[in-house]
């Protein structure tokens, strides 16, 4: 589903935020991207999610190149940045049917998704709402409907269960797996390593912009836990 | 007052980069932010020292150069209320640095009065520009020898510092009634959009009006400043440059004293408004139902819409000159009979088409819609990058947004003018194709100052509208253009009747073609970079 092939970027100035990193998500796989702050997590996740260019590398989405055919790529993609700001002029309802519109979502469809996940996060009600009186967790949702709305094959989450409350982290989770079961891919950066343990079928492990490990995790974990693991690669232990 | 300064400097710094978008910009980038800069003060400059030169050639002769302080502090005041009022809002009430600084160990009137400050640091640019060429023109024009002397100019300084206090003061209080109608009204962006046409109307209203008192002047002035007796403090203002002292310290006093009132009347209330003015709770009895489906561009080009029509400094900053375009057009269809009369009185001397198309060209020039909407998007911007639509695409949208709104009022104008002028019908298509022509290339220039000069981290929409350099070049570069086509045409007369009217179109549709060609070519490419 996602093949990343000796990505590298360079920031101005020379910085080299990620280097070489090759990296596959197969169809159907929770894969979670782990690694201390600055280590160039959030920087791939833009470049696979077509938000930011990239130096050296290939990435392919669903057998669509991010430099060569974004627009293709984009289409089978949702992103969900870490701190992500909406449009605060819009009401909620406004900014799912303004995504909707994008992707071409019909009107059934979306109608039907908006209740469901609406619904399901509690957020129906204050759909109705400029999202500049949204708290933060309420943009979180709405920022999540408007991906699940999408249905797409590969969804890119940036640390989703910052902001989150307990109960709206547990419905993500029941939702991210029946998206793995249709098929669909998820690749996402968290710190929460309890949460990567138990949720991912794949766990990629970055320090300084290179991969230091990656595999199914139960491998990676072993016997001990994969905050031993991780502390261990970083050299913290 | 070490951490007054010290919360001072980071709003001044915060609106020079704004302005100069020096800050980890390119050397050539910043050198053509402070040039525009210094661009835009020398038209200020040469603006009010012509309006100062003509209101003294009038009233030098009859000895009341007192009048030509009177208008143009008036000038400076209602300039400076217009242009800080809704900056207000921003800066002083709506920042989003406000958790951090408030949070901050300092007392709330000391964060109040360097917002405030900063805010009268504009104001007194704009005092500076007026009353500093009215005051050069003075020395020059007087004949009652009283701009000679070096205590006449100590009194201006003293004029030019103390003005913007009173401005300063009031916009802060217009600019608080914005940003409290703003939270307490569910359509917001409607109240104060009323509230600003109200504001507007008022000026226009007073400026006709100011009009007339100008063509009086010199068969009466003295009656002229009888009758400005309402607005005391202007004429204590003048009459103190003049020469009387106490009248100046009353000014004086009379700008200091509001100030101060705002700032510590306000700065003891200061947390209490910005957490009143920024309460805004989500309601959540909202009921789901149908919803429909749309494409793409719709989908786009409606968002463009929410964004300018429910954010009143941008539609008011950016839409004011289609506005003035439109209103225009009916004012001289229902006043046609006045104007074909006094055209008629001025002969030759004024050629009519060409004349209506400058004045149509300067509207249009104000309005510059595409160029802050990059800005604008700012921290938003993640939201159409990760949209499956190409940056080509997005660029024309936008750059659409523009011309959707610059085209009808431009045939709706050109065409009232063209009736209500009598214009020939190969006249009326000329003043249609050239202002048709500069809508083009206007939204294709002010989508590339956009992308040349974004502001992605604009605190608030203030920065990006009114302190923006894409916004400044957005309007003064086509004003410039502007200039050029008339010269051609002046210099096409002198040729034949027909360069007159080929030279300007023909300089208008080259710029235009550059614009587009560039954004074309190089517009999708820098918008990526981004």
């Amino acid at each position: 589903m996602l093949r990343i092939e000796h990505y590298s970027k360079t920031y101005p100035g020379g910085k080299k935020a990620v280097d070489d990193l090759t990296l596959h998500v197969r169809p159907g796989e929770i894969y979670g991207f782990i690694g201390h702050n600055g280590a160039g997590k959030t920087t791939t996740l833009r470049a696979v999610a077509g938000v930011m260019d990239f130096t050296e590398g290939t990435i392919t989405i669903d057998g669509h190149d991010v430099k060569k055919d974004p627009v293709g790529a984009k289409r089978v993609t949702a992103f969900l940045p870490d701190n992500p700001d909406l449009y605060e002029f819009m009401k909620g309802i406004d900014y799912l049917n303004f995504i909707a519109d994008l992707y071409d979502i019909s009107a059934e469809q979306r109608t039907a998704d908006i209740k469901k996940y609406g619904d399901a996060f509690e957020l129906t009600g204050n759909l109705g709402s400029p999202v500049g009186s949204y708290s933060h967790g309420m943009r979180q949702k709405l920022a999540l409907i408007s991906a699940f709305l999408r249905r797409p094959r590969l969804l890119i989450l940036d640390e989703p269960f910052v902001g989150l409350d307990p109960s709206a982290s547990h419905i993500m989770k029941g939702y991210l797996a029946d998206l793995c079961r249709g098929g669909s891919a998820v690749f996402f950066s968290t710190h929460v390593l309890e949460v990567a343990e138990k949720l991912c079928h794949q766990i990629a492990i970055i320090k300084d912009g290179r991969l230091v490990k990656c595999g199914p995790t139960d491998e990676l974990v072993g016997d001990s836990s994969l905050e031993d693991v991780f502390l261990e690669l970083e050299g913290d232990k | 007052m070490k951490k007054f300064f010290a919360l001072l400097k980071v709003s001044v710094k915060s609106m020079l980069l704004s302005s100069t978008n020096s800050q980890g910009g390119s050397r050539k980038r910043a050198a053509t932010g402070v040039g525009a800069m210094v661009l835009i003060a020398f038209l200020g400059l040469y603006m009010s020292g012509f309006y100062s030169w003509m209101l003294m050639d009038v009233l030098a002769p009859v000895h009341m150069e007192v009048l030509v302080f009177i208008f143009m502090g008036m000038g400076a005041l209602v300039g400076g209320l217009l242009f800080t009022t809704f900056a207000v809002k921003g800066v002083v009430f709506g920042g989003r640095d406000n958790d951090l600084l408030l949070s901050m160990p300092v007392s709330s009137t000391m964060l109040m009065a360097s917002r405030v400050s900063a805010i009268y640091l504009e104001n007194l640019l704009f005092s500076l520009f007026v009353l500093g060429p009215a005051g050069a023109v003075c020395a020059f024009m007087t004949q009652s020898g009283v701009g000679h002397s070096a205590l006449f100019w100590v009194r201006l300084v003293v004029a030019v510092f103390a003005l913007p206090l009173l401005d300063t003061a009031l916009s802060v209080l217009f600019g608080a009634l914005v940003a409290f109608l703003s939270a307490r009204v569910s359509k917001g962006a409607l109240g104060q959009n009323i509230v600003m046409a109200l504001y507007l109307a008022a000026v226009f209203y007073f400026s006709f009006n100011l009009n007339g008192m100008i063509e009086g002047l010199a068969a009466n002035a003295a009656g002229v400043k009888e009758s400005l007796s309402w607005a005391a403090p202007m004429l204590w203002m003048a009459d103190g440059i003049m020469g009387e002292w106490g009248k100046l310290l009353l000014f004086a006093a009379c700008c200091i004293l509001p100030f101060a009132l705002v700032v510590f009347g306000l700065g003891r209330v200061y947390r209490q408004a910005v957490t009143a003015f920024a309460a805004r709770s989500a309601r959540s009895d909202y009921k789901l139902s149908a919803q429909s489906a749309s494409g793409q561009k719709k989908a786009l080009l409606d968002k463009e819409a929410k964004r300018f029509f429910g954010t009143p400094m941008y539609f008011w900053n950016s839409g004011l000159g289609l506005i003035m375009l439109v209103a225009m057009g009916v004012a001289a269809l229902v006043m046609q009979e006045d104007l074909r009369m006094y055209l008629g009185l001025l002969g030759d001397m004024m050629p009519v088409m060409p004349m209506a198309a400058l004045v149509m060209l300067f509207c249009l020039s104000m309005s510059a819609i595409a160029a802050p909407s990059i800005s604008l998007e700012g921290k938003y911007l993640w939201i159409l990058r990760e949209a499956p639509v190409g940056e080509g695409e997005l660029l024309w949208i936008k750059t659409g947004f523009q011309l959707l709104l610059s085209v009808p009022c431009t045939v709706i104008s050109g065409v009232l003018l063209t009736i209500a002028l009598q214009l020939s019908t190969l006249e009326g298509a000329a003043l249609l194709l050239a202002t048709l022509l500069f809508n083009l290339g206007h939204a294709a220039f002010g989508m590339l100052m956009g992308l040349t000069f974004p502001k992605l981290d604009a605190v608030n929409e203030t920065v990006v509208l009114e302190q923006g350099m894409a916004v400044m070049l957005g309007m003064f570069v086509p004003m410039a253009a502007v200039g050029g086509c008339a010269l051609l045409y002046w210099a096409g007369g002198k040729l034949a009747p027909w360069a007159a009217l080929a030279l300007p179109l023909s300089l208008l549709a080259a710029l235009t073609a550059v614009c587009v060609f560039v954004l074309v070519k190089k517009g999708p490419a820098m918008l990526k970079a981004l």
